[in-house]
């Protein structure tokens, strides 16, 4: 979980050009003010690193801090790993 | 000067493979959006897409030339052949020589280059062979050249390349060179034939596509959806139009053009106001007499509200008294071809006195609070529309369409 928190906000850092030592799980994704090319280079990165389908514009989803964000690729490797189980 | 007008279009799309079948789906406000048919899917998230039906290439093209057309000509030629036939115009006796053929395309031939580079790389397990014909059949000016060759049209002939404007600015030159006089007519129009597992995994990833459908204008819209197809319109002057005793459908009026000189994918209400009222302004016509405006509308969160933000700026007041539609939720967007099956949409709406619907609309989002036609046709006759096409790379262009 903690791996996975690091991971995602060394990506957002990475594509956002920001400091990542500033980012905590509680940043709001609104005050990073980033623009809508850095967010599609940031999907791209997190679904290229965790092997998992971002939506788009779901509502299921609701994005406002960086916990969120981490919270939702948590529930999407869960999604997947469910997907990959074998069906006993 | 001379005005100009248009006495023959055709188009293939998803909605009908010719004019009447196409406009016919378009009033009854029903959606040719559905899952893809040709599409390998297994790893595609977004699997919507606006297909032609029933389109067999060799029902059309003989057996050698097929070997020549990359679908986006194919379905160029398609709709250039009804235009022609209905237009009754013929190109002999000099009138080739004065005639342009400009063909906008936002992508070329995708399914050429697809299959090329898959037969080349195929993750370095490739062939060192290529197919011998596909520069001629991808060349992004491929479907003006065959244009020309059919129809010995000898006269100024190219492509237009604006992504999702590139019709519009193919129209838009068409009409400046025979309001001017450079060509006595013209053949103009859009194509588009990029429905690829390559393109849609690339439009995926740029996240403006609907994973549902396609509802502009709408609460509740999550993107835009693909779609193919092609329209072509034959443009000639006014008083040849007369002299020859064609029907003429209406006039194009006026073209404004506008680049944003902003953001690469983000719209502007600023941009896109500017080449309506450019619109309106060349064809000499006051924002009050317009009566419908056949949107860019791709039915994503930033351009419907941007466009309506635009709408509002170029028309003021009168804004909130047009009929707005989007008719993507029918055809799908048809990126350099959109404005051609568009301006197909408009000017029949003028012609007939129906406006086209926007379909799969649910429910107002506060973003877009105009009048955009939910889902029913409307009969009301109309003087003027408006037909937006307003490209990524902030580039902008606007036909304005007059009943004659």
């Amino acid at each position: 979980m903690a791996d996975i928190a690091d991971r995602i906000v060394e990506i957002i850092a990475k594509e956002a050009k920001l400091d990542a030592s500033k980012l905590t799980l509680d940043t709001r994704l609104e005050e990073l003010k980033i623009e809508s090319l850095d967010l599609v280079q940031i999907l791209f990165a997190i679904e290229d690193e965790f092997d998992v389908y971002v939506p788009y514009n779901d509502e299921a989803y609701k994005l406002e801090t960086l916990r969120d964000v981490v919270d939702g690729v948590n529930r999407l490797i869960a999604e997947k790993q469910g997907e990959a189980a074998p069906k006993s | 000067m001379h005005r100009v007008v248009i006495t023959g279009l055709g188009c293939i799309a998803a909605p009908g493979n010719d004019v009447a079948s196409f406009w016919s789906t378009l009033k009854s406000g029903t959606s040719a959006i559905g899952p893809t048919t040709t599409v390998p899917h297994e790893k595609l998230n977004i699997r919507v897409v606006a297909e032609i039906k029933d389109f067999d290439p060799a029902q059309h093209f003989e057996e050698k030339k097929l070997l020549l057309l990359d679908r986006f000509s194919q379905l160029a030629l398609v709709a250039a052949r009804q235009a022609v036939k209905a237009s009754g115009i013929k190109f002999d006796g000099g009138l080739g020589a004065e005639t342009a053929a400009i063909v906008g395309t936002g992508a070329g031939g995708m399914n050429t280059l697809e299959e090329a580079y898959g037969r080349l790389f195929n993750n370095g397990t490739g062939s060192s062979r290529q197919v011998p014909l596909t520069i001629p059949r991808m060349m992004i000016s491929a479907a003006a050249s065959h244009l020309s060759m059919e129809f010995g049209i000898t006269g100024p002939c190219f492509a237009t390349s604006s992504a999702c404007s590139s019709a519009n600015h193919a129209f838009g030159d068409a009409y400046w060179m025979v309001k001017s006089g450079r060509a006595r007519a013209a053949l103009a129009g859009g194509t588009e034939a990029c429905l690829t597992y390559g393109t849609l995994k690339a439009w995926e990833a740029i996240r403006v596509m609907a994973p549902d459908t396609c509802r502009p204008f709408s609460g509740g819209r999550k993107g835009m959806v693909l779609g193919e197809g092609a329209g072509v319109a034959v443009l000639e002057r006014y008083e040849d139009a007369k002299a020859r005793g064609a029907d003429i459908i209406c006039e194009l009026a006026g073209f404004g053009m506008t680049a944003d000189a902003g953001d690469i994918v983000m719209p502007s209400d600023v941009g896109a106001s500017g080449a309506m009222a450019m619109a309106l302004k060349d064809a000499g016509l006051d924002p009050s007499e317009i009566g419908y405006i056949n949107a860019h509308g791709t039915g994503t969160l930033a351009n419907d509200s941007t466009e309506t933000k635009a709408i509002k700026r170029a028309f003021g007041d009168h804004a909130s008294k047009l009929m707005i539609s989007s008719t993507k939720s029918m055809h799908g967007h048809v990126l350099g071809g959109a404005g051609a099956v568009e301006l197909v949409a408009a000017a029949m709406a003028l012609k007939d006195g129906v406006i086209p619907p926007t379909a799969n609309y649910q429910r107002p989002d506060p973003a877009c609070d105009l009048d955009y036609v939910p889902n029913e046709a409307r009969q009301a006759p109309i003087r003027a529309a408006l037909s937006n096409s307003f490209a990524f790379g902030g580039l902008n262009a606007v036909l304005a369409l007059r009943r004659l």
